[in-house]
């Protein structure tokens, strides 16, 4: 059950082998006849079945409004009824005292919304999945509380807004707020702005490495998510002419609207809408037999959506090959190298220095006063036992963990105040030991959203597509990286790196899991970093033999110390090298 | 006298709330999963003991042992059913498992809608209050605190010095090096989840007596026990304790001096200081 | 807020059943189109229980205005839908009422919740309504006036309880109140009524719904030690004060919550803890009031069961219905409106009258206490079936 599970969540959500340029003509042309549509309905319809489409709109608006928190940026949100509420209650402050048109006020606490958000968002994306999920949904009941004690809004008593019936009017804005929504999530799905939202939900550390600000990122997506719920709130706050807390923070609402997007397709583009519309048409027909059960058949499809088909109805349709996603910036085919990259200038300054370099986690000394330099055109191996903080050491360099003692230097300059993502972005490049792809991008993307943040500046699209040729993964480029193999899977980590345009790249055990074949071009590789513009590397090895005779200088590190510095040949005859890996020969 | 009298009220209130939440601090703990319909079995359980001895006029402290096992049984196929499937896939495990979670919940509730309706119950059962040098204890918080004190220190001393709560700790730090030391990974995780169940189970048995309960505001009870399970770090045992008697502390006092809004508001203040402050909780777990 | 999910309950099959079995019983064959009447009922959801008897009181009122000839001669037919608790839904449903079903009457929703949604509507779209789940002031005032409430507001609900009190030589007292619009317009006023009439107050607070645990509260209760403590609550925080107090074994000498005790579980819930526990009610069996007693008769003969003051509050609400329609002899929304707004109805809750906005403002507040097993009315003296039994002791 668990392997079918795995395969079904693996299934390829784009479309490969060709990949055109932006979205197809037809989906576009049935896109505006729907939008015309239904933005016409009031001309034809009963002021109940208005009601109703609205109703249906306001779901899909919240639908897709917690799609770009929770689905594209993976941060569950169990509360999003708070930005509801909020901006609820600012359009209705907005009505009564400041005497704001409705509309006008919806969009106004749209934005205060927004700046709600990103207040929240300090605090609270801080936290990981669960303590967010839970946090967002303490908010909501906090919320309730202040709201029934602030006389300025009414405290428990709510607001009353004047009676107008306008529900043409407010069919239309739900349909423009829907719109908006609906726009917003296309942003963030085929994007390269939103390539880091998918590239933080998939993988926030390696995201971070490869210089994509997760913090600002995060914020974005949740500003993002907080507008469509508060204009709504407002909407509906305007629609019923009423708003007191236990409506403003109701949260069956959350409820419904995760029950809708889940059905739909988490994180898709086309899954919230289409699972507000299945579910709302057929509740309405198969619920009107079984009144007493619809908690309970909420639940259960719930569950069997996340069993069987954890994709949703999108996700079915991804199997029929319908309403794939199309790789974004991807261009229709893979361009050939245009230009040779500027080989990296000669010199010999250093490019990485770590100076007394001690760190402890609780009582375990991981690295111990380690002293070390990779200079300006050095292939420098690092190679030790396990448990030696070679990883560590990389981490520390890269800004993943902080020293306790010592300091870490790039080109001279101090790096201990800046965050892991900018120095990524200054040159600094790694892979990571188990490779740490964004599994729901193709390789291709992959690639291009570390092209996008690398110091070139220049085309991201060519940036990608030279680094993927350098690796030879130019085949695959379409491809997932579950479709990889290890040893593929960690050319695309070089070829993230490379994308970058970095100085110095620090390869954690590349070579594990290579055949004799693919080591063989990694190292064809390595041998010519000058060329790629690379100025210097480092590299963390077992595979010893792989690297020996391609670096430059040979550092060994045992039990958080260095213990040997040099030449490979020599380095590798050093007795207490040997006696570090084989223990001591009496 | 009053201090005092405050401290024991804060000092039961937080035996009240172990109760609550150390099931749902076993199920983190070994599983890493959130357990969403936490509060939908404590509920549908002290329904269930309602309906019972408004039936039977039997004590309610006799529906412990078959409680307990039954929902021994239930939760272990529970999650052989639902939450097994979910347990080999890597990243998006925690989100589905929250999801599947959440889908129980509704369905408990509703079940619990079904048999027992909408309102509010609570049973006037062990209503003593004895009176010890002038501080007044109450007899179902007592029970409530013994029992909640009961399950911590069986809970630890099964998880310290039993083969098979070893077993579950080392399934919690370390899965894989588990597997390696023979461990079946899957018993443990039906074992954790089923005893994380009947302990929830057994806790709605005497909350009934307590608080009033109804099926539409089981969440509540959800969210005031992952507070707590938070509030003491993540899977932390005695962190529970801690954190509940804290809470516990907290709002006898806040409820005392500063009324009963602030009182309801302080366990999601005091969640976010410590989200802010010291996020892994009281504990010192380094989950 | 928003209905899960919109669809339509078939119940609009079982009034038409009811009303055709009447429809034989009368034997008198009726070619005239039936008068429709229409409302939203939460049938599921939290209200669902409490509606029930909403709904019962309803059907009550139409089944016995059939027996009577109906109105303007032709037959009533109740048409309802469940709003599942919802407020959301409750507004399309009405919608759909008015505008899909063009129902010639309309009755409000239960709960001041779900009223209050409605209410914008019932203006928009000029209907007047008889609203017999609405308590609150706000629904009824400047801007509204096709809304007619139904109940005593939410400001006089427990007004009886301070004079008792104080007549029973209580000076101190403590109010509690939830933190929500009903309970907070009752304590409000509470408030207000004790300086009134010149008693202390020595402790006050609100506490958010669900309740929070109580046993802080009753500490701060007895140090402030009061004669009287007032709580305008629901269910569940008027069980868990009671419990509360209890638990510290402190026992105010006149103990009153509102709700909470007239619910039929009460006692069961807390056992001899709500021996003298006092409580206010809007209507009561033994009450002399308009057409009570053939009420309470229907009733039972139709749903075995003793009906309580919700069912009382609905068939109040037809009582004045059929009192506009057959005065105004017309069905025109202007007319009834006209004339409800100007007239008095007498009906099992005693005298109907509205003001300019729909507020309610003649119907009777009564108070009644547990005493042992048995709920007895104390309040007021003319009408009272028995002595208040002071002091609460808490067993």
């Amino acid at each position: 059950m668990g392997q079918w599970l795995e395969r079904r969540l693996s299934a390829p959500p784009t479309t490969p082998a060709t990949a055109a340029r932006g979205p197809r003509p037809l989906a576009v042309a049935i896109l505006v006849a729907v939008i015309a549509g239904a933005g016409a309905m009031p001309l034809f319809t009963s002021a109940y079945v208005l009601q109703l489409a609205t109703d249906i709109l306001t779901f899909a608006a919240l639908a897709y409004g917690w799609n770009i928190i929770s689905g594209c940026t993976g941060y569950l949100s169990f509360g999003q009824v708070s930005f509801f509420g909020i901006g609820a209650y600012a359009t209705s402050v907005l009505v009564l005292r400041a005497g704001v048109p409705w509309y006008l006020a919806a969009l106004i606490a749209a934005a205060f919304s927004g700046v709600v958000a990103a207040l929240l968002g300090t605090v609270m994306l801080r936290l990981r999945g669960i303590m967010f999920a839970l946090g967002m949904l303490g908010l909501a009941r906090i919320l309730v509380v202040v709201a029934s004690d602030w006389n300025y809004i009414g405290a428990a008593g709510g607001l009353t807004l004047p009676a107008e019936l306008t529900p043409i009017a407010v069919y239309l804005a739900m349909w423009v707020t829907v719109v908006g929504a609906f726009a917003l999530n296309y942003f963030v799905l085929h994007s390269g702005w939103g390539l880091s939202v998918t590239g933080v939900r998939d993988e926030e550390t390696a995201a971070s490495a490869i210089g994509v600000p997760t913090a600002r990122i995060k914020t974005a997506a949740f500003i993002m998510s907080a507008l469509a719920p508060a204009a709504v709130g407002g909407l509906v706050a305007w629609n019923r002419s009423f708003i007191d807390p236990p409506s403003a923070f109701d949260p069956t609402l959350d409820l419904q609207v995760i029950v809708f997007a889940l059905f739909g397709g988490i994180g898709t583009l086309w899954g919230p809408a289409l699972g507000t519309l299945v579910l709302v048409i057929v509740g309405e027909q198969f619920w009107a037999y079984l009144p007493d059960l619809q908690l309970a058949l909420y639940g259960v499809l719930v569950i069997a959506v996340v069993l069987a088909f954890p994709g949703g109805v999108v996700g079915i349709a991804n199997r029929f090959g319908w309403l794939r996603r199309r790789p974004v910036l991807a261009p229709t085919t893979l361009p050939s190298v245009s230009r040779p990259p500027q080989p990296a200038p000669l010199g010999d300054e250093t490019i990485i220095e770590v100076r007394d370099l001690t760190v402890r986690f609780g009582g375990l000394v991981a690295l111990n006063g380690v002293s070390l330099s990779v200079r300006r055109g050095e292939m420098v191996s690092i190679i030790g036992a396990n448990g030696a903080g070679k990883t560590t050491l990389f981490n520390a360099i890269t800004g993943f963990v902080k020293p306790s003692e010592g300091g870490v230097f790039y080109q001279g300059k101090s790096v201990s105040d800046i965050p892991s993502y900018q120095r990524a972005r200054q040159g600094i490049a790694r892979t990571f030991q188990i490779p740490r792809l964004m599994e729901s991008m193709t390789v291709w993307e992959n690639t291009l959203l570390a092209a996008r943040y690398g110091k070139r500046g220049g085309d991201a699209v060519e940036q990608a597509a030279w680094a993927l040729h350098t690796v030879k993964l130019d085949a695959l480029w379409l491809e997932p990286p579950s479709k990889l193999s290890p040893g593929q899977q960690r050319r695309l980590e070089m070829a993230r790196a490379l994308a970058l345009d970095p100085t110095v790249i620090l390869l954690d055990e590349v070579m594990a899991g290579m055949t004799r074949d693919e080591q063989g071009e990694i190292r064809a590789v390595l041998r010519h970093f000058r060329e790629l513009g690379v100025a210097a590397v480092a590299g963390v090895e077992h595979v010893i033999s792989a690297i020996a005779d391609i670096s430059d200088r040979m550092i060994v590190l045992d039990r958080g110390k260095k213990i040997a510095e040099g030449k490979p040949d020599a380095v590798l005859r050093d007795p207490l090298v040997i006696e570090s890996y084989l223990g001591k020969v009496s | 006298m009053i201090v005092l009298q405050l401290v024991v009220n804060g000092v039961l209130l937080g035996g009240t709330y172990i109760l609550l939440a150390q099931g749902l601090n076993l199920i983190f703990g070994v599983m890493g999963i959130v357990n969403i319909a936490h509060g939908a079995i404590i509920t549908l359980a002290g329904l269930f003991t309602y309906w019972f001895v408004t039936e039977t006029h039997l004590s309610p402290l006799l529906l412990i042992p078959p409680v307990f096992i039954v929902m021994l049984v239930v939760g272990g196929i529970l999650q052989r059913l639902l939450l097994e499937p979910l347990a080999k896939l890597g990243r998006s495990r925690e989100l589905l498992t929250l999801m599947v979670t959440f889908g129980l919940s509704y369905v408990l509730v509703e079940t619990a809608l079904n048999f027992f309706g909408s309102q509010y119950v609570s049973l006037p059962d062990l209503q003593t209050t004895w009176s010890v040098a002038g501080l007044a204890f109450n007899e179902a918080l007592v029970a409530a605190g013994a029992l909640g004190a009961l399950i911590s220190g069986g809970l630890y001393i099964w998880l310290r010095y039993t083969a098979s709560g070893q077993a579950l700790l080392a399934t919690s730090q370390n899965p894989v090096g588990a597997v390696t030391c023979g461990i079946d990974v899957r018993r443990m995780r039906a074992i954790a989840f089923a005893l994380g169940t009947a302990l929830a189970a057994t806790a709605g048995i005497l909350l009934i007596l307590i608080l009033p309960l109804s099926a539409p505001t089981a969440d509540t009870l959800t969210i005031l026990s992952f507070v707590i399970v938070a509030l003491g770090g993540l899977g932390d045992y005695r962190g529970a304790v801690m954190a509940a008697l804290l809470l516990g502390l907290v709002q006898s006092g806040v409820g005392y001096y500063l009324g009963g809004d602030a009182e309801v508001v302080v366990p999601y203040l005091l969640l976010i200081t410590f989200m802010v402050v010291r996020p892994q909780g009281i504990g010192h777990a380094t989950r | 807020m928003l209905g899960g999910n919109l669809r339509v309950r078939g119940g609009a099959l079982f009034a038409p059943l009811i009303a055709a079995a009447v429809l034989f019983a009368a034997s008198a064959a009726f070619a005239q189109k039936p008068i429709v009447v229409g409302a939203s009922i939460s049938q599921t959801g939290p209200l669902a229980v409490d509606a029930s008897y909403h709904l019962k009181g309803i059907q009550v009122g139409v089944a016995d205005a059939n027996a009577h000839g109906g109105w303007l001669g032709r037959k009533l037919v109740l048409k309802y839908y469940d709003d599942q608790s919802n407020p959301g839904t409750g507004v399309r449903l009405y919608t759909r009422l008015i505008t899909e079903d063009k129902v010639d009457l309309l009755i409000g929703p239960y709960s001041s919740g779900i009223s209050q949604a409605v209410a914008p509507l019932i203006n928009k779209y000029e209907r007047a309504t008889p609203m017999p789940g609405a308590s609150l002031p706000a629904i009824f005032s400047a801007g509204n006036k096709w809304a007619f409430q139904l109940l005593p507001p939410a400001t006089g609900y427990a007004e009886g309880t301070l004079p008792m009190a104080k007549a029973m030589g209580a000076h101190k007292v403590a109010i509690l109140q939830a933190q929500l619009s009903f309970t907070l317009a009752c304590g409000r006023a509470r408030l207000d009524q004790a300086k009134a009439l010149g008693m202390d107050v020595v402790y006050s607070t609100t506490y958010a719904m669900p309740p929070p645990d109580f046993s802080s509260i009753a500490l701060a209760i007895k140090s402030a030690n009061p004669d009287a403590v007032v709580v305008c609550s629901y269910y569940p925080d008027a069980v868990g004060l009671a419990q509360a107090l209890h638990r510290i074994g402190y026992a105010p000498r006149f103990f009153a919550e509102t709700i909470g005790p007239a619910e039929k579980q009460f006692n069961s819930a807390i056992g001899p803890i709500a021996n003298r526990i006092m409580s206010n009610t809007s209507w009561w069996p033994s009450l002399k009031t308009h057409g009570n007693a053939a009420f309470i008769a229907s009733y039972k003969k139709m749903f075995n069961e003793e009906p309580d003051y919700h069912a009382a509050g609905t068939y109040a609400a037809v009582q004045v219905l059929g009192a506009a329609v057959k005065a105004t002899k017309s069905l025109d929304q202007t007319k009834l409106r006209g004339w409800l707004a100007t007239h008095e109805v007498e009906t099992v809750q005693g005298t109907f009258k509205s003001s300019p906005t729909g507020l309610s403002l003649k119907f009777g507040q009564y108070m009644f206490q547990i005493q042992g097993d048995k709920r007895v009315l104390v309040w007021p003296t003319a009408v009272a079936q028995g002595k208040p039994e002071v002091p609460y002791t808490g067993q």
